[in-house]
């Protein structure tokens, strides 16, 4: 059987920044450059204060989980041999309400329950998709981490 | 303004896997709906539909000419078609509309998984921040909202198992419903999980289903023969563009500040809704209804249903035909149509002694509507 390859990325001008970070090591979030705003996931416009000024900008990868769930079942061929695996939500420490979507790793599936926990600090890492292909997933830290307000 | 009006309802054979195509769906049930009003296809001046083309419907039927006509793209399921239909009719657009939500089944989980068949994307846009991270379904927001809600008011998993129990047993006494047998709480909770919190019985049942509601003045509904059933109040909410999944609040939805807009358009309250018909897409949305329509106080939905308040005798039936869970997915068309069977007595075992107030509600997260409907 062929080796399913995961979800394609798109070829996307105002996106490109958060994926070549990735490549990197690195997380980046759009941000407002005329107020600091951060905005997830990126669009034209500043929400806060309707600036254009906008442009990818590294963050600290640290974040507290705001929820999360163990998906069994694999809606995509790629999952298949993947599940169960945690989808989060994570919240990152830079702005209030700053959401990502990603994964929580380096947790066997039965120890979930025990190990992961919403509130808990995170930190990012990145994991290899496909050569090239670098995805921002998280792992639990023990050291206490503080939202900014 | 004039005052609106439902005076006609009606389903299609509603099917898991019909082999009926839309424009079938659209035609049995708005057909039916004429029949239960009394009305002929050329009394029709207006059609809305979120599915499916509502002037193809219309021209396919007889209708017509429409004065008035709308095809609603992502938005709040029915309660949008429906909504914009009773404002057609308040502002004097048109005289007489009928709004349908025709849905087709959506792909197996097999065929999800073997990469034949792909969910679409509310956001399409944004796919590459969830598809990559393996967030391809519904169920997944779903059960990341059941879990943040469960973190913060302590709300266990006996509350969910209640609540399918209480749905079903509504649904053995409706003979519409799809999923009639008796069902008790163990059985939801021996269950495997999908999503974690989240199991398949949290979770609407696939089918093909065609409804349709007719909306008119309350002037031309004297002259019709089914009780009267009047348009109170509506409201529609978005908070958010469609992420469900990095919404800042995950407790506090659309439900919240639908609630409270709906309730500054009218004068009954709360306390006076005798029966609920709340959107059970996930059965965290009923839950979330509940709260933010202020039929409980924020946070206890979960006692309110073990307290068997939800149940046929409780202080305020809730989805009395059993929900979409054992309807069928109806995207919501099933609470406005029960909610008008409550308010006209026609519900049969299930139905709830004196019924004059009725809301009926949809969606949730980022967006959502509501609609109360009282006995004329």
């Amino acid at each position: 059987m062929d080796q399913a390859l995961p979800p394609a990325l798109p070829n996307d001008p105002m996106t490109d920044f958060f994926w070549e970070a990735a490549r990197n090591g690195e997380l980046h979030i759009q941000r407002c450059q005329a107020c600091g705003t951060y905005i997830h996931q990126p669009r034209p416009i500043c929400r806060n204060c309707q600036s254009f000024d906008l442009a990818g900008e590294k963050v600290s990868g640290r974040g507290v989980i705001y929820s999360f769930t163990q998906t069994f079942r694999a809606f995509h061929p790629f999952f298949v041999d993947r599940v169960p695996y945690v989808l989060a939500t994570i919240a990152l420490v830079e702005q209030l309400g700053l959401h990502i979507v990603s994964n929580i790793v380096g947790v066997v599936a039965d120890q979930v329950d025990e190990l992961v926990r919403i509130g808990m600090d995170v930190e990012v890492e990145f994991e290899e998709l496909a050569e090239g292909y670098m995805l921002p997933v998280f792992r639990t830290v023990a050291a206490p981490v503080a939202v900014s307000a | 303004m004039r005052r609106v009006a439902i005076v006609g309802v009606g389903y299609s054979d509603v099917a898991r896997n019909s082999g009926l195509s839309e424009r079938h769906h659209a035609a049995q049930a708005g057909m039916r709906a004429l029949a239960d009003a009394g009305l002929t296809a050329k009394d029709i001046d207006g059609a809305s539909t979120w599915g499916g083309d509502a002037i193809d419907f219309a021209w396919m039927m007889g209708m017509g000419p429409l004065q008035w006509s709308l095809n609603v793209g992502v938005s709040p399921a029915f309660i949008t078609p429906a909504y914009h239909a009773a404002m057609a009719v308040a502002h004097g657009h048109a005289e007489t509309v009928m709004s349908f939500r025709i849905m087709m089944q959506q792909p197996s989980g097999a065929a999800l998984a073997s990469g034949k068949a792909q969910l679409g994307a509310p956001s399409p846009g944004d796919t590459q921040f969830q598809h990559p991270f393996g967030e391809l379904s519904p169920t997944q927001w779903a059960g990341l909202q059941m879990q943040r809600y469960m973190h913060e008011t302590g709300t266990t998993q006996d509350a969910f198992a209640k609540f399918a129990e209480v749905q079903r047993s509504y649904a053995v006494m409706n003979p519409d419903a799809l999923q009639r047998d008796p069902l008790a709480a163990a059985d939801y909770l021996n269950l495997p999980y999908i999503t974690k919190p989240l199991r398949i019985l949290d979770c609407d049942y696939p089918c093909d289903s065609g409804s349709a509601v007719i909306f008119t003045t309350e002037e031309r509904a004297r002259d019709l023969q089914q009780p009267m059933v009047l348009v109170d109040a509506s409201a529609i909410s978005a908070i958010h563009d469609m992420n469900f999944s990095i919404m800042p609040d995950m407790v506090r939805t659309a439900p919240a500040h639908c609630g409270a807009t709906l309730f500054s358009r009218t004068d009954i309250k709360p306390s006076d809704v005798d029966t609920a018909h709340l959107y059970d897409g996930f059965s965290i949305i009923t839950f979330q209804w509940l709260e933010g329509l202020g039929l409980c106080p924020p946070g206890t939905a979960g006692d309110f249903i073990l307290e068997g308040n939800t149940a046929l005798g409780g202080k305020l039936p809730t989805n009395t035909d059993g929900g979409a869970i054992n309807v069928g997915r109806r995207h919501g068309a099933n609470f406005c149509i029960e909610a008008v069977r409550q308010l006209r007595g026609q519900c049969g075992d299930r139905q709830v002694p004196g019924a004059e107030v009725s809301v009926w509600a949809n969606a949730v997260g980022p967006f959502g509507g509501a609609m109360l409907l009282t006995k004329g």
